[in-house]
């Protein structure tokens, strides 16, 4: 346990926190969150890289209306664990793979928290509805702590598989690591566009997805 | 078959109904089915807000749109129906045959209503009424988003 | 300005701290209204701020970034004594239509831009340059915006509606979305070739084709093996083959 890690958890906790209770500054995007993982442990380019990745996923996500949603950013923060000082190509797939685990675990733990927070408010109906402001504070704030629970439970949790990963068996034996790697980088490439058709519909928005197609793969080419 | 869904959410047209279905079904109208709001200029003028141009926004109430509703299953343009109470849809369905099948797209908690899934609160008397749908042959189920699963009334009510 | 409105503004970053399923932000709504709520006649043992914090915990929703305009135009409402039945209904019709315009301005518009420049940037640039854009472009729209609402709405009460039919926020519904959509367009080859900047062409070509299967799984093979599902599946597959092969 180096410092390095200890600051990840506080990293972790403070970009889950974002994704719903506190502000809602997009620190919880993935290219945020496993761009700074990066940083801390000292390899920018590998947390970016697993960062855009899962950005990539996580444009497939529209949160409407109180829906549920993956937590991509805790995902990120555990994938640049599992990428940092791996070697390239063959840590990517493995890293982001690590990540979409934990964004996967951590949709349904937010449903825990918020379970917990309905049987809250039902406890405390009648003052609630009286507007009992000091039931008010205490019922907001216990959700805030709640949430705070699982933002540092999933990230230590999130840590320990990257940890585990990152050590066990060691990346470059792992057959079959290029392939995931090319795999996770396509299956990323098709989420972010198949949730931006999703979100633009049938509109002429749908041409201006097109001609920017258009324009990045001639520019791709061009290079 | 033009109206493509019939929905019931009680939030009415909000962002799981602009950024979702409208998309998703290439919705051109939405007619919004509901007494208190074909009466109050300003709360009409605060739904159309958020609905993009090139999708015109009826405003309707219950009695007017039992009237109508063959007229705009005739019509080509592709209509989203949207009502926010239960009894709205029951006279609906059962004031002609055209409809056939109800999304439950979202009833809050409140007036002694109690939870039959994260997003479906009844009171004992809604559950009857659509049960009574089903009973008749309409085709009731929850589904929020067009991504999630939907949910059948058997399920729930 | 007005004793508490600086307050509220800073509780409506938490509004969404107690989500639940039954008045899903509706506590969080009633304590981020409630400084302001306080300057009531009367003050905090009057009946107009018992009143109004009675009507402040039912249920609501809305984009986080526009609640505010909730929150001003119903304490406004309640500071210029409108009757109970009044303030509800104008707490309740906000839902809908803060939601509508929150998701159609921010989720599918403001949000996929700035996304799509930091990818952009972070494949031509470096990551750190492409999240330091993001971070940055995306916050000079959301944190004006919540301010904007909190005190469009109490300098509007009840006529509310005209600030969000004014020209900016129509404009910007309008044009974010296709200038995201052509951003995040540009930006997925783009981010694609640097991604897979060390591989040979075959390489390239199957990522390609891994991507093709994806967007036909999420459109039309099975909407509900999508994104997440549809890239662990595939990757399970991948160390599949690999450990067989």
């Amino acid at each position: 346990m180096t410092p390095e890690w200890g600051w990840l958890v506080v990293w972790g906790a403070i970009v889950s926190l974002d994704l719903v209770s506190v502000g809602q500054f997009m620190l919880a995007r993935p290219l945020v969150a496993g761009t700074v993982a990066g940083v801390i442990l000292g390899d920018p380019l590998a947390g970016g890289t697993v960062g855009a990745i899962l950005e990539l996923f996580a444009l497939d996500v529209l949160p409407i209306g109180g829906v549920r949603y993956p937590d991509y950013g805790v995902g990120a923060v555990a994938a640049a664990a599992t990428a940092a000082g791996a070697p390239g190509a063959l840590g990517t797939g493995i890293a982001v793979c690590t990540g979409l685990v934990v964004a996967y675990v951590g949709e349904w733990v937010m449903l825990v928290v918020r379970q917990a927070n309905t049987a809250d408010v039902r406890r405390h109906r009648e003052a609630l509805d009286a507007g009992h402001p000091p039931t008010i504070a205490a019922v907001h704030v216990r959700g805030l702590g709640r949430d705070l629970v699982r933002s540092v439970v999933l990230t230590v949790g999130g840590l320990a598989l990257a940890a585990a990963v990152h050590r066990w068996p060691p990346v470059d034996e792992v057959r079959g690591a290029v392939l995931v790697g090319i795999v996770v980088i396509g299956a990323g490439l098709g989420a972010a566009t198949a949730g931006v058709l999703r979100a633009v519909g049938q509109t002429v928005t749908v041409r201006w997805f097109g001609l920017g197609l258009i324009v990045g793969v001639i520019w791709t080419f061009s290079q | 078959m033009s109206i493509v869904l019939t929905r019931l959410d009680d939030r009415l047209i909000h962002g799981q109904v602009v950024v979702g279905w409208v998309q998703h079904l290439g919705v051109k109208r939405i007619v919004l089915v509901d007494d208190e709001v074909r009466s109050n200029a300003w709360e009409q003028e605060l739904y159309t807000l958020g609905v993009p141009g090139d999708i015109t926004v009826e405003f309707a109430s219950v009695d007017e749109a039992v009237q109508a509703v063959r007229d705009w299953n005739a019509d080509p343009t592709r209509t989203l129906l949207l009502a926010g109470r239960v009894d709205a849809i029951v006279r609906l369905c059962e004031g002609t045959d055209v409809i056939r099948k109800i999304n439950v797209g979202g009833l809050h908690e409140g007036s002694g209503r109690t939870q039959r899934l994260a997003f479906v609160y009844l009171t004992g008397e809604e559950a009857e009424q659509l049960r009574r749908l089903h009973d008749q042959g309409v085709e009731v189920s929850a589904q929020d988003v067009p991504t999630a699963n939907r949910a059948p009334l058997k399920d729930w009510a | 300005m007005t004793r508490g409105l600086g307050a509220s503004w800073l509780r409506t970053f938490l509004l969404q701290a107690s989500f639940n399923f039954d008045r899903m932000v509706g506590i969080g709504w009633a304590w981020a209204a409630e400084p302001i709520l306080r300057a009531l006649p009367g003050g905090r043992g009057g009946e107009a701020y018992h009143g109004a914090m009675r009507r402040a915990t039912r249920f609501f929703n809305a984009h986080p970034y526009l609640a505010g305009m909730a929150v001003g135009a119903v304490a406004r409402a309640e500071h210029e004594g409108l009757p109970p039945d009044k303030v509800e209904r104008l707490r309740q019709a906000l839902i809908g239509p803060l939601g509508s315009v929150g998701d159609k301005l921010i989720w599918a518009g403001v949000l996929p831009a700035s996304v799509g420049l930091g990818l952009l940037v972070a494949a031509l640039v470096s990551p750190v340059a492409g999240a330091v854009v993001f971070f940055v472009g995306y916050n000079a729209v959301h944190l004006p915006l919540r301010w904007w609402a909190l005190r469009e709405g109490w300098r509007r009460g009840a006529d509310v509606s005209g600030a969000l039919t004014a020209g900016g926020i129509k404009r910007g519904m309008r044009l974010l979305g296709p200038f995201g959509a052509l951003l995040v367009g540009i930006a997925i080859p783009v981010l694609g070739g640097w991604l897979a900047r060390d591989y040979v062409l075959e390489t390239k070509l199957s990522i390609a084709l891994v991507g093709a299967l994806g967007v036909a799984f999420a459109r039309w093979i099975l909407p509900a093996f999508r994104g997440l599902r549809f890239g662990l599946v595939a990757a399970a597959v991948a160390l599949l083959v690999g450990w067989l092969s």
